[in-house]
């Protein structure tokens, strides 16, 4: 039944004394859904998934879990699991009981109990471990133990908090992959806390970007990605990071022009009245760069090499603009180099609201 | 009244401590002051204050603690500090097997080792008085001595305690990072400006929480006098401790002793009131840290 | 393999020496319990004696005394020893102490309760010792054990507390919350949980307390007036008593008592010094 799994949270406020660490959110995840809070720390990212937990308490609003207002029940009541970021296994338990503590609190009989058990540990791989204690086993397996004792029980909810941090480079790749799949498999709501935005936006249905104790914006990756709300969020999601410049955008005649004190741009029709203040974004991607052509005139700075892609620094003056090229680079750093961009694909924001101003062509 | 789930629990798991504290601390106190201030007849008086103004005994007896106090911590900060930084610093592979001698005075009982040192200070017969002769020295009586009966006693609580500070800032000697010595090394630090400013610094704590500990330690001794010197020779190892023992229980006046240990309470009160003051004893000794 | 300098070698034979001097007198202690008779009280004293003499240990040394003033003569006392001792420590480290040390680390976070826990440990026998009498006496417990293991439990348990504070300190807070998220009550995760990731703190507290409690003087010496069976004097006592009535006699049946009676406490000593270290010095250097 769809109702039984949602997630709502509305007009929600965590004070920790006079500290406002969320500021009157509000967001609905539907059933199913592999939703993640994506944000830089101390964003009130992990204190909104405590929250839906049970282990803080609310200082205003609600929260409704499959259509019941959970405000001051325990997490136990709630009926959600949870995987933190140091796994917290029972370090004097051995890994079957880790994962079947959950149900001998409910009073589960021994032989369910262990049927669940084997059951969970199958669908993990991790069935020849059940004997041995955390401490013996590696991080990624301590991992999926974790990930076993939360879904032994069949929660409501499934609560990650940055689980991913603690494995290295290739693990985390991995584990990416086996969590989307074992989501969609056991097909379970999922709220995941990450401050990673290539964990987000290769895993999550939809993204709730935080800035400071508020929400930015929610979207799918790819509306987040294309369409940023505002300057935080095209900043922060993306990698290498959308190119952003400041300056002013001044209407002349039917057109509009961009200035800032390293060089002007005409862009076509213009979208209002006036003169503002206001911030380009460009992906790095969306520019070209070569030794001629036309475009903004500059000098490299910084060429880097990732195999396949590459990006190069152009400071046009003092602005910097990161560019991505396959292959090779035949730039090197102190040439003279031409950065050339489309007008339809460069998005503004306001500079002091920070929100992005209808843009052209998208 | 609805207690915050918070409170309610910690109130029950801390019910057995708090039957104890009204049972141990509480109740005897007032009984301490009830008999404080009374007399053996049962009516209320403040003679038993008034007679500590001008009583000599409890003079001397106060001289002895503190002089006993310096001289015990002393000697025991001394002998234990030296030995666990020389033992870090210039043993090898032996350092396990010194820890564990140095560490068993400490568990003997006192009144086992008051009789050991009895045997050993005999001054006919004991092995100290014969190594002073055999060094040319000339034969003392320690424990007949009216000078020398207290420093026997310091010496032999030094004997079974140093060991405990020695323990204590041991582990804290241990658990300085390598890392720190190394930097100095390359700083060009010489092993005494390596111990000045990268040692030192780090085992403070550890200092304070020995210090701490000892002093109270020493503060309660009462097993040496009694079994080596009952308080002897004339009142030149009396204690305070002592001295309210003895007034208590061999001569039976209860209401003076009582007045008596509540000075030795305000006293110790004083004591870690002072020290509490002065230093962030708290965050080293882990009950609360100082960045949560 | 370097020689080692001569710095090194200087302390390393002054180390020597102190260990020397802090064994000494066991050592002294050891020999005369085996020496015979004549040897004990000889000019020069005899370092190294010729024969052993196990006549101290089980049967009254040549100078005629009752066989309780032996080694084996101990045995009554150490029966209440140990009894009143185990009492008093297991009482006070798992109903007392830890219980308490948790809720005040979890739940009742307050800093002056733990300055008071920190000032009782300090409390001096004397101190209490006229009320604790008079509490005793009032509940008809004089010279039993039970009255003596309640009364230990003033020494052991703030102690024990404190000793505890640190230990629950160290257990991470999100293995608590997981077993909430789990299901389980805070008595469920105090006892199942919490409780089983401080061992080493509980077998400190035991063994410190312990020994303790098998070493106290002053207050078996007022409550109590005779051993087992009748009453409940402890070791120390055995040893005053000699010590008071045969000041220059039985030399050797007492120094063989003291041995007897120092070893379960030099076992455990040993066997807890690792856990005893890092206990005290909790969060000590870690800052």
């Amino acid at each position: 039944m769809k109702g039984l799994s949602e997630v709502i949270v509305e007009d929600l406020t965590k004070k920790f004394g006079s500290n406002t660490v969320l500021d009157h959110v509000n967001l609905k995840i539907s059933a199913k859904e592999y939703f993640v809070l994506l944000g830089p720390s101390g964003s009130g990212k992990t204190t909104l998934l405590r929250l839906i937990a049970g282990l803080e308490e609310i200082t205003s609003g609600a929260i409704y879990i499959g259509g019941r207002k959970v405000n001051g029940m325990s997490p136990k009541e709630r009926n959600v699991a949870m995987v933190f970021q140091n796994y917290a296994l029972y370090p004097h338990m051995n890994v079957f009981d880790n994962i079947a503590l959950p149900l001998r609190v409910r009073g589960k009989s021994k032989d369910a109990t262990a049927r669940k058990v084997n059951e969970v540990a199958e669908t993990l791989h991790i069935r020849g471990l059940l004997e041995k204690k955390p401490k013996q086993i590696s991080g990624g397996e301590q991992q999926r133990v974790a990930l076993a004792r939360a879904l032994v029980r069949d929660p409501t909810v499934f609560l990650l908090d940055e689980p991913l941090s603690n494995l290295d480079a290739k693990l985390r790749v991995e584990a990416r992959a086996f969590l989307k799949k074992l989501q969609k498999e056991v097909g379970i709501t999922t709220i995941f806390v990450t401050h990673d935005q290539a964990e987000a936006t290769t895993m999550a249905t939809r993204i709730a970007v935080l800035n400071r104790g508020s929400i930015a914006q929610v979207d799918d990756p790819y509306t987040l990605y294309s369409r940023p709300n505002d300057v935080f969020t095209a900043g922060f999601v993306g990698s290498p990071g959308m190119n952003l410049v400041r300056g002013v955008a001044r209407r002349s005649g039917e057109e509009w022009e961009f200035h800032n004190d390293d060089f002007d741009l005409k862009l076509g029709k213009a979208a209002f009245d006036g003169e503002k203040g206001v911030t380009l974004g460009v992906r790095p991607e969306q520019l070209t760069v070569a030794k001629g052509g036309s475009g903004l005139a500059g000098s490299v700075s910084n060429v880097e090499l990732l195999g396949s892609v590459s990006y190069v620094t152009v400071n046009v003056g003092k602005t910097p603009f990161t560019v991505q090229l396959t292959g090779r680079p035949e730039l090197e750093i102190g040439d003279r180099a031409m950065v050339g961009l489309r007008p339809e694909s460069v998005l503004f924001f306001d500079e002091s609201s920070g929100e992005r101003i209808g843009a052209q062509g998208t | 009244m609805r207690l915050s789930k918070t409170l309610r629990v910690g109130l029950v798991l801390a019910l057995p401590i708090i039957v104890y504290f009204l049972v141990f601390f509480i109740y005897p106190l007032g009984l301490l002051f009830e008999e404080a201030f009374t007399t053996a007849g049962g009516t209320f008086t403040l003679a038993n204050f008034q007679r500590m103004q001008t009583d000599p005994v409890l003079l001397t007896s106060l001289q002895n603690t503190f002089f006993y106090f310096i001289g015990s911590l002393g000697l025991e900060f001394f002998m234990g500090f030296g030995v666990a930084v020389l033992l870090y610093n210039y043993v090898g592979r032996l350092k396990t097997l010194f820890r564990t001698l140095i560490f068993i005075p400490l568990m003997v009982s006192p009144v086992v080792i008051g009789l050991v040192w009895v045997l050993l200070l005999n001054n006919q017969y004991g092995p100290v008085d014969y190594f002073m002769r055999v060094l040319g020295l000339p034969p003392l009586n320690f424990l007949g001595s009216l000078s020398l009966a207290l420093p026997s006693i310091i010496v032999a609580n030094g004997w079974e305690y140093s060991p405990f500070v020695f323990l204590i800032i041991y582990a804290g000697l241990v658990t300085v990072p390598q890392q720190l010595y190394e930097a100095a090394a390359v700083d060009g630090m010489s092993r005494f400006q390596a111990f000045r400013y990268v040692t030192f610094p780090s085992i403070r704590g550890v200092m304070l929480v020995a210090f701490l500990l000892d002093a109270i330690g020493v503060l309660k001794g009462f097993d040496l006098i009694y079994v080596i010197t009952s308080g002897g020779p004339g009142y030149s190892t009396y204690l305070l401790s002592f001295y309210a023992y003895k007034e208590a229980f061999v001569y039976f006046q209860t209401n003076y002793a009582a007045a008596l240990s509540l000075l030795f309470l305000a006293i110790i009160a004083a004591f870690v009131t002072m020290v509490l003051k002065f230093t962030p004893v708290e965050e080293y000794l882990g009950i609360r840290r100082a960045k949560q | 393999m370097k020689k080692p300098s001569a710095l090194a070698t200087a302390v390393f034979v002054l180390l020597v020496l102190v260990c020397l001097f802090y064994l000494f007198p066991l050592y002294w202690t050891l020999i005369t319990s085996f020496k015979f008779n004549d040897q004990i009280f000889t000019y020069p004293p005899v370092f190294f004696p010729s024969g052993i003499d196990f006549a101290n240990f089980f049967q009254s040394s040549s100078v005629a005394h009752a066989t309780s003033q032996t080694a084996i003569g101990s045995i009554p006392w150490m029966v209440d020893s140990t009894v009143v001792a185990i009492t008093a420590t297991l009482v006070s480290t798992f109903l007392i102490a830890a219980p308490a040390a948790y809720s005040l680390v979890r739940f009742l976070k307050n800093v002056w309760l733990g300055r008071l826990i920190l000032f009782m440990t300090m409390i001096p026998e004397v101190v209490f010792m006229v009320p604790f009498f008079t509490l005793d006496a009032q509940l008809n417990l004089l010279n039993s054990w039970w009255g003596l293991a309640l009364v230990y439990l003033s020494l052991t348990a703030p102690f024990a507390t404190w000793l505890m504070m640190g230990f629950f300190n160290d257990v991470p807070k999100t293995v608590e919350e997981a077993a909430e998220i789990d299901g389980l009550s805070p008595y469920q995760i105090f006892y199942r949980i919490s409780l089983r990731l401080v061992t080493p703190g509980l077998v400190a507290a035991v063994l410190l307390s312990f020994i303790f409690c098998w070493n106290e003087l002053l207050y078996a010496l007022i409550l109590t007036y005779s051993p087992f069976p009748t009453g409940s004097e402890t070791v120390p006592l055995f040893i005053t008593s000699f010590l008071i009535t045969d000041k220059s006699f039985a030399w050797g049946g007492l120094a063989a008592a003291g041995i007897f009676i120092m070893l379960p406490t030099i076992v455990m000593g040993i066997f807890a010094q690792k856990y005893l270290a890092r206990g005290l010095t909790l969060g000590a250097v870690k800052g």
